[in-house]
């Protein structure tokens, strides 16, 4: 199978990773929950996963800042419901996922949407600097779009916030592993990032940075600490950690976080880099196909959303799937980035790569693009 | 042998007292807190040596880590807190 649907897994991941799960597994119990073996392999291993994200974020100094979740949606999730209250006035980009719009409707937020045409930061920019004012409760940012991978002016955008005393949210869900991030420079309240994409952990894991430790719970329970209170320790990560760990997960995630340093982020986002530039030199000038790519290839990732005339995004995912090539196709649940880019009567098919892609998947891709849009999708 | 208990705020926070002493040599070791030290129930210290106790401190207040108290492991089994 050519897996080009990396935006919303990695599929190929180092074999560390599954090693690592499979050890957990059989080796672990969960921190903090006492002083036999297994328990204690479980807080080395915890406490290693915390330190690698602290390292790779820079945030060394705090890795009881680094809480681990379930995936991206959950951090953000805390994140928002910490920073925004019913009828709060909250500032997003026209590029956000559903795991940021959906929060904000059930919180009955008032939300601003600088909704910038794709490919254009300066204009974005511009209506940030409009709309972010003292009566912003927070500023919620993906840091690129997990649809058209666009990435954003985030750092101005912080900057703006920091200025006007206005909390920070990142969505790093496509750019955490791909882009370097630093916590420190970046001066956000929080950075969600999903532990199954660009950090080539399992699904099921998530991580959620903090700035701040004024963190609402989402979940309470067990901690294995402090038991004798009643209420949540106000201490993190025990504050939003309840209940029993995902050792496996955690396992994994670290071993997928050691892959990402010992790779570089750097020569990742070259490859995708690559791989989207070999992709659009083949696929352009096709006759009949639109090609969403940006023509400074910093302001875009291993994202690529096309559209062929007078056939069905979803058509077109479902021929290619029969032919063992899993793109993703239709709204990617962000109907927000849709809209904001015109393409949300049509959707897209979107082809998302990894540090595993090879560039021969990418030729074959595109060749079968060329054979669909030649023979139609029945003569597939 | 004496041994100071450090106690910590979390477990979390106990990894990093000991990862921070171990770091400049200073033997650590991570354990539960007796439930006679741990006032809310189920808590983390580290423990040092007596001769190493004045270092640990200094170098934890250095790294932002400052205990939250100390208690000394008597002979006999019992603890009792060291004034700060």
């Amino acid at each position: 199978m050519i897996y080009l649907d990396s935006a919303a897994t990695t599929l190929q991941k180092p074999d560390t990773v599954a090693r690592a799960v499979a050890q957990a597994v059989h080796t672990m119990t969960t921190p903090g929950r006492g002083g036999y073996r297994p328990a204690q392999r479980a807080a080395d291993t915890a406490f290693a996963c915390r330190m690698a994200a602290a390292e790779l974020f820079d945030m060394p100094e705090h890795p009881e800042r680094v809480i681990f979740t379930s995936n991206a949606t959950h951090a953000l999730n805390l994140a928002i419901k910490t920073l925004v209250h019913p009828g709060d006035r909250v500032v997003i980009s026209g590029y956000e996922h559903n795991a940021v719009t959906r929060p904000l409707v059930a919180l009955g937020a008032e939300t601003l949407v600088a909704q910038a045409p794709l490919f254009r930061p300066e204009v974005l920019l511009r209506q940030m600097e409009e709309a972010i004012t003292d009566r912003t409760a927070a500023v919620v940012c993906t840091h690129v779009s997990n649809v058209f991978g666009y990435v954003l002016p985030v750092h101005e955008i912080a900057a703006i916030c920091r200025e006007r005393g206005v909390p920070f949210v990142l969505d790093a869900s496509q750019s955490a592993g791909v882009i370097p991030i630093s916590c420190k420079e970046l001066g956000a309240d929080f950075v969600a990032i999903p532990g199954h994409k660009g950090l080539y952990g399992p699904q099921g894991t998530g991580l959620l940075l903090c700035a701040r430790e004024d963190v609402n719970t989402l979940l309470e329970g067990g901690t294995g600490s402090a038991s004798a209170l009643p209420g949540m320790p106000e201490v993190l990560p025990d504050r939003l950690e309840a209940g029993t760990h995902n050792m496996p997960g955690i396992a994994g995630l670290l071993e997928g976080l050691r892959f990402v340093k010992r790779t570089g982020i750097g020569r990742i986002r070259a490859h995708e880099e690559r791989m989207i530039r070999t992709a659009v030199q083949l696929l352009r000038g096709m006759d009949g196909v639109t090609l969403y790519a940006s023509p400074d290839p910093g302001l875009q990732t291993g994202v690529l959303s096309l559209c062929m005339e007078g056939m069905e995004c979803e058509q077109v995912g479902e021929v290619l799937g029969k032919r063992g090539v899993a793109v993703r196709a239709g709204l990617h649940c962000a109907p927000l980035a849709h809209r904001t880019a015109g393409t949300f009567e049509t959707g897209t098919i979107r082809m998302s790569v990894s540090a595993f892609t090879m560039e021969s998947e990418i030729r074959r891709f595109a060749h079968m693009l060329r054979e669909i849009r030649r023979n139609g999708a029945q003569a597939v | 042998m004496v041994y100071y208990l450090i106690v910590c705020r979390s477990l979390t926070y106990a990894q990093r007292t000991a990862a921070v002493l171990e770091r400049v040599g200073i033997t650590a070791h991570i354990l539960r807190s007796p439930k006679v030290i741990a006032g809310e129930g189920c808590g983390y210290s580290v423990k040092v040596a007596q001769r190493n106790l004045s270092d640990a401190l200094r170098i934890l207040v250095q790294a932002g880590l400052g205990p939250k108290r100390v208690f000394i492991m008597e002979s006999d089994g019992s603890y009792k807190e060291v004034l700060l």
